[in-house]
């Protein structure tokens, strides 16, 4: 070890802690050094800490976050999460590895610049094909764009300069309200830009306007979004704005303050429009009415109680949370309520788990309330593995006060000591939040000693994951926090009762807690008005996939799948046909067109053969193959299984084997029969439920797709979307234009202008880069 | 106390207890791999599942505590199947030879690797003592066998096969060179008599394993000499008849009573059958008929591994069911035969000779090459002149050129044991495409062979709890997990205290100590 080594060492030891729990920060610390863990480096912190070697390598090599192996400077990670995967991300994955001129089998470039990557969701599945390059998200991210991206980034990074606006002077009259939404899935479609350019427009025109971030307000498929709310004024929603619109859309709305700035701005606008060639028609053209149509249809059918306030509240502001009944709940808990009183309202409201199984929440809080320990501990699960869903983390970044308050209640009802937020490691901005929230909460007295002087004292730390979906099981998660692998332990007993560090847990999911406050503050009625008799209240969900409209949705429970799809999404874009959703994830299944008339319960989507699962629904239309995606859920949670049940480690696994010999046409009736009956023990053999649920997607496409195996079984993919039982031809419509030509990245296209082209089979590696290209749609698959 | 049912019937049991001590207390065994005892739980194998008809699920009997009113069924169809499946997950990722291929190829299943690490041990008395267990006449078959075992030897990959028969013919000489030969333990005389006709390699040895048993033999043969074809087949120059002289000597030695001369009518059988509890038809190629007998081209139908024919009490083997006179096949169709008459006479099921489960990983691969040479003598086949056989320090050197195929661990594998009970399929999941066999010599004085390991975790449990410096830990996750040791894996004896205890409690051959025979 280098002597520099030594110091970062010794450095990050005295933060981290020197006991074994430590091992994951630690090691999460190293990396963000290095952007790897160096061996000497690990041998360091098994001499100087209580670490021991099987202890550290065995974390170390159990969470994907975790690199043994030097990478690039820059980290490009190609989001392979479900809605992604659909629009195409395996060819995105394969054309940066082409861009990067990578050999085969590395991941690095020669010159070390830039590590090529995929990783499970990033959770902005309503701007898929997704590519994040170290902490820059970008969107729609097409198999032509990889330079675009890399060199996008490379400018970038080179120049970030971040403006600080001056702070309302109170002797001034303020003109307005601008709010820019700053959630994930606006900052990937650039609304970090916007802001910047917002930022400089209220500069140079010196308004005196208060400009909010906000977290996400659903909307995803319309990012950025900005609004502008001009005093005593009706607000006015701008969509898919692009910085250079902000001028223009500022310019109408505020006048500019003093005589200087309105001069200048004049003139200057003026002659940027000219130079930019923009014109003021520009702005109506973004311009969303909230009474428009297809705007209400998506707002109005749902019903905000997790998202509460959504677009209005800037997530950090303490008082602006407060000043939208903020902490009304755990005040009124706390002096009107007692602890039982309060585990009764949970009770009877009726409120279910919402990470998945829907087991009932106040039953769960009695358990626990009844255990006697010193130490109790509660954990709010914001572990989202699953790849297309994204409400956990819209929620920690968008409302981390209320998911805050949500828990105290708990540790109120429940007389939990303790809590934690478990926080995958792919969201840093949900990370940042709520260490953000915390601290000011902190401040404010709501969290920690004494809190709102009731005599209740509880204080919240956060824990942030490494990158392992099991860990979203919340054994597993414990182990987990605890700093080991992410192994699940076999229950019972239940983590109520013996859980971290052998003392009763409390884990809930992050929506769970965030339904809390609205319920504790209004009353059971106004809850359990939502809902069906045995799933009350609402449900958040990531809608993405084919849809016109995808974001982020908040609805009744009972709804049914067709009024998600057609009125709230808008239904299946360009012209195609629904063919299915996929609810609950890896967990979940298919639900075919023909059964859209389920209403979203629990109990309905489990009869269907589905799952509430966290909250993805993944839109499906005619052209997606369902043994893709079976198989593409069962690679997924083959490759997060913990590894420790045969069932799971070895089941999966060859049911992936049968799936791949399927897809590659290699398939035989009789596996059908075998991949049913393996799916069926994997099942009733697994100890935990990622191995109990892996099979469902199998399942429910067997089920109800079943023709479509049987069609690959037969050599042909109906949907022309499996590589090995495909071909891309040209048809005589070509008009040699020679543009698949030029983009066929290996020469499997020989340049022929005016003449029909032809596709050398034996050298084309099937990107579709010819057919996307094709003016005339000449190029077809077979 | 709780009461909870076990199959069926209402049982009290100790609260805190799991349902496998419990269904130990009633007797009732339940497969295990994962399970150590005395150690925090840790299910995986999942070999040890149960059904509890309350919940209506599928659980681990080790870890699972038992709770009131659960309904426990143990062993019935569904439950079988889910244990079997489990084994046949496990054997689809365990990649290693429970038999050498030598041995399996082997039609008298002689345990060959064996009697190679005897004789490259200098130990020549024992290693006869291996060959006889199988082979009747080691030191005729040692000249003339066509050697289907050096077929399947995989050293042929490498370079040649180790030159198994001649190595077994320097076991056999040694041991006719001895004052007094070898002779196998006889069991009491149990009163019963076998009549065996023809006196060839399949009736020899047919007598020579029905001896054993307590049998008594009387032998007929057409010829004036024992050793049908062996003596009137076979050359001189190819076999001295001296050697087969001594050889069926060793028989008579051991009880068999000779009838020379001896043309049998076509209904010998039913005279004979009068005089004898069974009777072994091994008359050879140039068979005369029996009535009673089916023939079909010349040779007797029987049934596979019994040799029972159509009658009652009558058995056939060697060249009179098969033709082709290869005397390793004759002597393996005695020695089955022998099986089969004793269970025939015992009152046992006649099923002849069974095989225990044998888990196979088909070819060797280059990549494997280094790891299986490790440890072999690296030189080439020693090949003799002639009839001269191996000198003293070629038949050791030679006999080191042996790899080791077999697994240490063949006969207390769990997974070979609870496959065979369970009847598991080694093909069922069997990828297409298998991962090379590893063997790690580094950790004296055990051999570690990751891909027969299953992934229990006792070991790095064991190391974990004895606090090795280094210790054994799991490497990744889910499929591709392995058990290795943390950082520089070559490092040379990472277990200081703990290597023996693992290997003793390895359930299968993945962590063997070395030297075991």
């Amino acid at each position: 070890m280098s002597e520099e080594q030594n110091i970062t060492l010794k450095e990050i030891i005295q933060v981290q802690g020197q006991s074994r729990k430590s091992v994951i920060p630690i090691l999460q610390a190293i990396q963000e050094k290095y952007n790897y863990l160096p061996e000497n480096l690990l041998k360091g912190v098994c001499e100087q800490t209580d670490i021991t070697p099987d202890l550290i390598m065995g974390v170390a090599s159990f969470y994907s976050q975790f690199r043994l192996q030097p990478a690039g400077e820059h980290i490009i990670k190609v989001c392979t999460g479900t809605a992604c995967h659909v629009k195409g991300a395996e060819l995105v994955y394969d054309a940066f590895g082409r861009a990067l001129h990578l050999d085969p089998g590395k991941h690095t470039d020669k010159e070390g610049h830039y590590t090529l990557e995929k990783v499970n969701c990033l959770g902005c599945c309503t701007l898929a094909p997704v590519v994040q390059i170290d902490d820059v998200t970008y969107g729609h991210v097409g198999i032509e764009d990889t330079n675009t991206v890399i060199k996008s980034f490379e400018n970038s990074h080179s120049s970030s300069a971040n403006k600080l606006l001056p702070a309302h002077d109170a002797t001034k009259t303020l003109q307005g309200e601008i709010r820019i939404g700053l959630g994930s899935c606006c900052v990937a479609s650039g609304s970090e830009e916007v802001k910047n350019s917002v930022e400089v427009t209220v500069l140079e025109n010196e308004l005196d306007v208060n400009m909010k971030g906000v977290g996400c307000v659903g909307m995803c498929h319309q990012v950025p979004l900005l609004e502008i709310i001009p005093e005593g004024k009706e607000a006015v929603l701008y969509s898919k704005v692009q910085p250079a619109d902000v001028k223009m859309i500022i310019n109408r709305h505020f006048r500019p303050q003093g005589i200087w700035a309105r001069l200048k701005s004049s003139v200057y606008n003026w002659v940027e429009d000219i130079q930019t060639d923009r014109s003021w028609e520009g702005v109506d053209q973004f311009e969303l009415d909230v009474r428009e149509k297809h705007v209400s249809s998506f707002l109005g059918r749902q019903v905000p109680i997790a998202t509460e306030y959504r677009g209005a509240i800037d997530p950090l502001d303490i008082g602006e949370y407060k000043y939208r009944f903020g902490f009304k709940g755990i005040a009124k808990c706390l002096k009107e309520y007692t602890p039982e009183q309060v585990i009764e309202k949970v009770r009877e409201s009726g409120l279910r788990g919402r990470g998945g199984a829907g087991f009932p929440t106040g039953i769960k809080w009695q358990t626990f309330r009844d255990q006697n320990s010193e130490l109790k501990y509660i954990i709010c699960n914001g572990d989202e593995g699953d790849p297309g869903a994204f409400m956990d983390r819209m929620l920690l970044e968008s409302y981390p006060y209320r998911i805050i308050e949500g828990m105290t209640i708990a540790a109120y009802a429940t007389g939990a000591t303790k809590g934690y937020f478990y926080i995958r490691a792919e969201y840093p901005l949900a990370v940042k939040r709520i260490r953000e929230a915390l601290s000011i909460a902190k401040e404010q007295g709501y969290i920690g000693d004494n809190i709102l002087n009731s005599g209740l004292s509880f204080d919240i730390e956060i824990f942030e994951g490494a990158g392992a979906f099991i860990c979203g099981e919340e054994t597993a998660m414990i182990a987990s926090i605890e700093g080991n692998r992410g192994f699940p332990k076999l229950r019972p007993p239940y983590p109520v009762e013996n859980g971290l560090w052998n003392n009763p847990t409390l884990v809930n999911n992050t929506e769970t807690f965030a339904q809390i406050p609205f319920i504790a503050r209004n009353g059971l009625d106004q809850y359990t008005n939502h809902g069906t008799s045995n799933s009350k209240g609402t449900k958040v969900f990531a809608l993405a996939g084919k849809i016109n409209r995808g974001g982020l949705i908040e609805v009744p429970m009972g709804i049914t799948i067709r009024e998600i799809i057609e009125d709230i999404g808008g239904g299946v874009p360009d012209g195609k046909k629904f063919k299915a959703v996929q609810i609950g994830g890896p967990s979940g299944g298919c639900v075919p067109e023909w059964l859209s008339n389920t209403p979203v319960d629990y109990q309905s989507l489990k009869e269907v053969g589905a799952m509430m699962g966290s909250g993805g629904l993944v839109v499906l239309d005619d052209t997606d193959c369902m043994v893709d995606i079976a198989r593409y859920f069962l690679s997924f949670t083959q490759s997060e299984s913990c590894g420790k049940c045969t069932f799971c480690r070895v089941g999966t696994k060859r049911m992936l084997d049968i799936m791949n010999g399927i897809c590659s046409g290699k398939g035989k009736p009789k596996d059908l029969v075998e991949l049913e009956n393996l799916a069926n023990w994997t099942k009733k053999g697994s100890l935990c439920g990622l191995g109990q649920t892996a099979p469902n997607p199998i399942l429910s496409t067997l089920t109800y797709f079943r023709d479509e195996y049987e069609a690959h079984i037969h050599g042909k993919c109906p949907t022309g979307k499996c590589q090995d039982l495909i071909k891309y031809t040209i048809e005589d419509n070509c008009i040699g234009c020679t543009k698949c030509a030029q983009n066929c990245p290996v020469g499997a296209i020989p340049f022929a202008p005016y003449e029909i082209h032809v596709i050398d089979q034996e050298k084309c590696i099937q990107c579709d880069g010819c057919r996307q290209v094709c003016p005339e749609d000449a190029v077809l698959v077979k | 106390m709780i009461k909870i049912q076990i199959d069926g019937r209402e049982r009290e049991v100790a609260e805190g207890i799991t349902i496998l001590d419990a269904l130990k207390n009633e007797g009732i065994e339940v497969p295990t791999m994962c399970f150590l005892e005395n150690t925090e739980h840790f299910p995986t194998c999942m070999v040890c599942m149960v059904k509890d008809q309350k919940s209506n699920k599928f659980v681990p009997s080790c870890s699972t505590l038992v709770a009131s009113g659960m309904d426990i069924i143990s062993n019935d169809e569904e439950v079988v199947e889910a244990r079997r499946t489990s084994l046949e997950l496990l054997l689809s990722d365990h990649v290693g030879d429970c038999e050498a291929p030598c041995q399996t190829n082997c039609p008298a299943f002689m345990d060959i690797p064996l009697m190679n690490r005897l004789l490259a041990m200098g130990k020549f008395d024992e290693a006869l003592r291996v060959v006889k267990k199988d082979i009747a006449l080691p030191a005729v078959l040692g000249r003339i066998c066509p050697a289907p075992c050096e077929r399947a030897c995989r050293r042929r990959n490498i370079d040649e096969p180790v030159s198994i028969c001649t190595l077994k013919r320097y076991a056999a000489d040694h041991d006719l060179n001895h004052q007094s030969s070898f002779l196998p333990e006889k069991e009491a005389l149990n009163g019963k008599k076998i009549g065996i006709i023809g006196t060839g390699p399949a009736g020899l040895s047919a007598a020579y394993f029905l001896l054993q048993k307590g049998y008594q033999c009387t032998l007929y043969d057409k010829n004036p000499l024992a050793g049908g074809a062996l003596r009137y087949a076979v050359p001189d120059d190819r076999l001295p008849k001296d050697v087969l002289d001594q050889e069926i000597a060793l028989i008579e030695q051991l009880g068999a009573v000779f009838k020379m001369n001896q043309e049998l009518p076509e209904n010998a059988l039913e005279t004979l059958r009068k005089d004898f509890d069974g009777i072994i038809v091994a008359t050879g190629e140039d068979n005369a008929d029996f009535d009673g007998l089916k023939k079909k081209n010349r040779s007797f139908v029987t049934e596979r591994n019994t040799h029972k024919t159509g009658i009652d009490g009558v058995l056939a083997i060697g060249s009179a069911i098969k033709p082709g006179r290869v005397a390793i096949r004759a002597v393996a169709h005695g020695k089955e035969a022998a099986l089969a008459m004793d269970q025939y006479l015992s009152g046992a099921k006649i099923v002849g000779e069974v095989r225990m489960f044998n888990s196979r990983f088909g070819k060797m691969i280059q990549e494997e090459y280094q790891d299986f040479m490790m440890e072999a003598d690296k030189g080439p086949r020693i090949e003799t002149e002639g009839v001269k056989g191996f000198s003293l320090e070629e038949v050791k050197k030679e006999a080191l050129r042996c790899m080791h195929c077999d697994c240490r661990e063949m006969h207390n594998c769990k997974l070979r044991i609870y496959s065979d009970q369970y009847k598991a399929n080694q093909k069922r999941f069997f990828p297409k495409e298998r991962a090379p066999v590893r063997k790690i010599f580094k950790n004296k004085p055990v051999v570690y062979e990751p891909e027969k390991c299953i992934k229990c975790g006792i070991c790095v449990k064991i190391t974990t709890i004895h606090k090795e410096e280094l210790g054994l830990t799991y490497i990744g996750k889910g499929f591709d997990v392995e058990v290795s040791v943390p950082f520089d894996s070559s490092r040379v004896n990472a277990l200081e205290k703990t290597t023996i205890l693992c290997a003793e409690k390895c359930p299968t051959g993945a962590l063997a100590l070395k030297e075991k025979d």
